[in-house]
Order: C-alpha cells, then structure tokens, then sequence
C-alpha cells in the first residue's frame, strides 16, 4: 500500500501537467516582468537593459502615474471602509431574520457573478444624463431639465473627481455582497451556546452584536479586508467601461488602465511591467499591513 | 432566574421586536429593489425602440422590439462571441478540473517530502493579480503564435484557475478516509484507476464548486481577453461588450440588448446553483 503510494512515477505522472502549467504560464512570466520593468522595451525595438530608469520615470515626471495612483488608493481605502460597514450590518440583519433569508442573501450577491463590463455599461447608461437618473430626477420635478444636474461621469472638478466616485459607489453595489457572505460565514460558525448564555446574562442583541459577534469574526474581518484592498487595487473592468475612452484625459485613470495604455496603446512594454510591479508590490504590503493590524489571535 | 415575569413587559417587548422586524425587512427590500431594478430597467429597455427611449426613458415599452436582439447578435457579432465564449469557459472548466484534481491527489494522498511544499508553491498564484504576468505572457504567447486564437487563452484561464481548484480538491480529498484506499490496494488496484474509480467519485461536491467558480470568472474575464484578442472572429463576450462604449453609438437599444444577452447566462446558471456558487466563493476566498 505504502509503496504505490510512494512510487515516484505516478506522483510525477498525477502532478506534472499542473506543475508545468503553472510555471510556464505564470511562474516564469512574473519573473520576466520583474525583468523587463528593468528595460527599455517597446514593441518591435530591441530590449535595452535600463537600470531602475522605469521606476524613476514613473515616481518624478509621470503625472498620469500620480493620478493613477491617487484613484487607484482611493478605491482601495473607499472599498475597505464601506465594505466592511455595509458588510457587517447586511450580514448582521440577515442572521436576524428568518423568513427570506436566502433570497435576500442570492440578490444580494447576484452582481458579484455578472461581468463587470456588462454592468459598467448599465451603470454608464444610469448616469448619462439623457437616459437615466438625470432624465428621472427631471421627471420628478427635482431639477428643471436633465442637463443641469450632476454630470456623474463627465465632471473633472476637485482632488477626487466625480466619476471615480461614482464608478466606487458602483464597485461598492457590485461587491458588498462578498462582504456579506464572508461575515455571514464567520457568524453562523459562532456557538448559539455563546448567545443563550449572554442573553441570561441580561445582554441586549445590540451588546451581543458589539460585545461578541464582532470580536469573533475579527479574523474574517482581516480577510475580506485584504480581498477588498486587493480587488480595489486591480480594478479595471468598470473604470474601462463606464469612462468612455479619452473623455476625461487621464484625470480617471487607475493603475490597471495605465497599464494598459502604455503598454498596448504606446507599445511601451518594460514601462507597463514596471506599473505591473508596483501593483504586485502595493498588494503584498496592503495584505500584510492588514494581517498585521487587524488580526488577532482567535477566540476559540 | 426569575421565573414569573410581568406579562405587560412581555407584551411591549413583543411589540418593539414587530417593530424592529418591520424596520429589517423595509431596508432590506429596498435594498433589493436597488439590485434589481436597474436589471430590469435594462431588459425592459432592451425591448424598446430608440425614440421612445429619448422621451421616455424610464416608462415601459409599448411595442416589444425583437430587432434589437437580433441586431446586436448578428451585427454585434453577440453571437460568435457568446459561442466562443463558450467554448472557452467549458474547456477551460473541464481541463482545470482535470490537471487540478490530479495535482490535488498527489498532494493530499500520495506520500512524499514535498507535498505541503508544492501545495505553497500553487497558493502563491492566488495572490498575483493577473496585470503582472500579462506583458510577459502576451510576448511570449505571440512568439508561440497563440494570440487571436482560442487555445491562447484556455491555456492561462487553466492556470489560474488552478490554485483555487487544487485548494480545495485538496481539502475534498483529504476527507475521504485513507481505509478506502487500502481496500482499493488490496484488490490490486492501481493509483490512476483508484484516483478515478475512488476518489473521484467522492469528490463531487468539490467538482460542483470549483466547476462553477471556475465558469463564472472565466466568462467574465476581460482584461486578459482584451490584450490577446483583436480578432472578431475569436473576440469572448466581454471583449465583444467594450465596443459598444462611448458616445459614438446611436443605438442605444441593441447596446441594452448587448447587455442582456451577456448577463442572461450567468443569471440563469445562479438561479440554478446559486447556492452552490456562493459556498465555493466563500471557501475560496476566505484562503486568497
């Protein structure tokens, strides 16, 4: 028994397909990336071993690359701090009741499956002022005529300008429902044992809440924390969808779309590694900054 | 304990939880009508013609316009893009399936120094977004000739849903009980027929869940899709849906129709497993 289980050919044979797959597809290629964000490499041109002249390129003159990155921050913490809220109080008030739980719960989490570039569309048509809300609110007697209210995605005003606003209220709709789920997950795992024992103490499910749910789902916090941080950083599908391309010059851009422009729109490759590494770097410090700071040792 | 308990305070407790409720339930469904009315708003829309559309955006239609469907499915090209879309995710479900559980056999029930090692080593590309290996990938998958092309894309859709698979066929297979393994050697089984006749079978659910997680974003992927297809005849749904952005579209009924025909998939593969889907992404997300 021991001895076919041990027999080095089948282990070959059952783990090598993944084996090579994963190393030639994105093992290999990660390692190249951090090669060729060294490099002056643009498409057709011969690489150029260039030193760390990318990365000093994109910190002191690109200014797309500060506004990329003031979006892509804001996302990030914007995501962070209204999904951990509305996370909790859905999964909090979903545990609370019983009928309909589940389906609330399924819609909720609906728009996590749906593509994102299908849904950026629909949003980009609810903010056209000829179309949605604008045409609603007109329509309501709220303003006179559609063009003049808020023009959603077109405003360039401010440090944080409307649209990227707006696109994070719409990633927040699209998202919160993982949120939820992941809080649900953790609550549901909590003893009622723990709740029965409180509830002779003379405790309120609101100091239940506070006193034992949110202890306890402490380390999921962490988690859907890290998940947040981490999707808000890569967000591309809805900023690329509801902007049409050009509109705003770069004032809407986040680091997945600059990646995207200067690598496949300039052709300038080692460029687009070097943003790719500062993405890959930012998402393995924010994980661990959470991981240091919000969890703690569990309970149980 | 206090065992007799005054009956009015009962009473007045019991009214202020029928409040409470009430005030849940009036949030929560508010809340869902926020999820599914501007769904429903897009179907309607997607039924209506374009004048009608301008005055009136928000009424229902008078007369249903198929066109629109059609329109969009044939001059869209909606439709070679959903086939291919299909034929993408189906493979890609299929082949990660296979390699992953493979991988995941070998580490949870094949005996050897450096399973938990490789096990680590498959994680990591749950935390790598897929921007960093893009560039890389694209030079290389067009030296090879394998972009505008199907197979281009199935091979890096496998590999990165390949940690999430091996993750948790791992956690499937570790809870089958190693006794059936012995009587499986003891009759003179081999190992890849007790992997397909032992442990695969016991494996179902885990097929379930990483089946669909692995649908789901596969058929929602854009980025990848984007750099690698420029072809109309190899473009998947989401790459074929980025057209229609901007302003330069007059017809903004198809493009309602456009965003119908990509999400009707998914929502009726969630009404069926919606359940299902749910527990895979959690238990996937709660390792990412």
């Amino acid at each position: 028994m021991d001895k076919l289980l041990r027999k080095k050919s089948n282990i070959i044979l059952f783990l090598a397909p993944a084996f090579i797959l994963f190393t030639v597809v994105l093992f290999f290629p990660i390692c190249k990336a951090f090669y060729y964000s060294l490099c002056n490499y643009k498409t057709n041109y011969p690489i150029e071993f260039a030193g760390v002249d990318n990365y000093v390129k994109l910190f002191t003159k690109d200014e797309t690359m500060k506004t990329a990155l003031k979006n892509s921050i804001f996302f990030m913490i914007f995501s962070c701090v209204t999904q951990l809220l509305f996370g909790l109080v859905l999964a909090a008030l979903l545990t609370n009741i019983k009928k309909g739980r589940n389906l609330f719960k399924n819609i909720y989490y609906l728009p996590c499956v749906l593509s994102s570039a299908a849904l950026g569309l629909l949003w980009m048509f609810v903010f056209t002022p000829t179309l949605g809300i604008n045409k609603m609110m007109e329509s309501l007697g709220i303003i006179e005529n559609y063009a003049d209210g808020p023009q959603w995605l077109f405003n360039t005003d401010g440090f944080i300008i409307l649209p990227i606003i707006v696109i994070s209220f719409v990633a927040l709709w699209q998202y919160v429902g993982q949120s939820m789920m992941l809080y649900m997950a953790q609550i549901s795992g909590i003893s009622s044992d723990i709740y029965e024992a409180a509830a002779i103490d003379g405790c309120t499910s609101t100091q239940a809440f506070f006193q034992i749910t949110l202890p306890l789902i402490k380390p999921m916090v962490a988690t859907a924390m890290s998940l947040n941080a981490i999707g808000s950083l890569k967000f591309f599908d809805l900023v690329y969808n509801m902007i049409p391309e050009g509109f705003l010059g770069n004032r809407a851009h986040v680091l997945a779309t600059h990646l995207y422009d200067q690598a496949f729109k300039f052709n300038k490759l080692g460029y687009g590694c070097a943003i790719g590494v500062v993405l890959l770097i930012m998402c393995l410090i924010v994980t661990f900054l959470i991981n240091k700071f919000v969890k703690v040792e569990s309970y149980e | 304990m206090n065992v007799e308990i005054d009956n009015s305070v009962v009473e007045k407790d019991k009214n202020k939880r029928k409040v409470v409720h009430g005030l849940i339930y009036a949030f929560l469904i508010i809340l869902a009508l926020i999820y599914l009315l501007p769904l429903l708003w897009v179907l309607l829309t997607s039924l209506k013609d374009d004048a009608i559309l301008m005055t009136s955006p928000w009424a229902f239609p008078e007369h249903l316009m198929f066109e629109n469907y059609s329109y969009a499915w044939t001059m869209g090209h909606l439709g070679t893009a959903t086939l291919n879309s299909f034929i993408v995710c189906v493979t890609t479900l299929l082949v990660s399936m296979i390699v992953g559980s493979m991988a995941a056999f070998a580490i949870a029930k094949l005996r050897w120094k450096f399973s938990k090692l490789t096990l680590t080593y498959f994680m990591i590309g749950m935390m790598i977004p897929i921007h960093c290996v893009l560039i890389p990938l694209f030079i290389q998958f067009s030296s090879w000739k394998l972009t505008n092309s199907l197979v281009g894309l199935i091979i890096p859709y496998v590999t990165f849903s390949l940690p999430i698979t091996i993750y948790i066929m791992v956690g499937f297979f570790e809870s089958i009980p190693n006794e059936l393994f012995e009587a499986a050697v003891i009759d003179g089984c081999s190992v890849p027929r007790m992997f397909v006749h032992v442990a695969l079978p016991m494996a179902r659910t885990g097929f379930m869940v990483t089946g669909l997680m692995s649908f789901v974003s596969n058929w929602n992927e854009l980025l990848l899709a984007m750099v690698f297809i420029s072809k109309e005849e190899v473009k998947t749904l989401p790459v074929s849906l980025t057209k229609f952005v901007g302003p330069y579209h007059t017809n903004y009924t198809q493009m309602f129709a456009a965003i119908v025909i990509a999400v009707i998939p998914t929502i009726i593969v969630y009404c069926i497993f919606a359940n299902q889907i749910v527990e895979g992404l959690t238990a996937g997300a709660v390792k990412g």
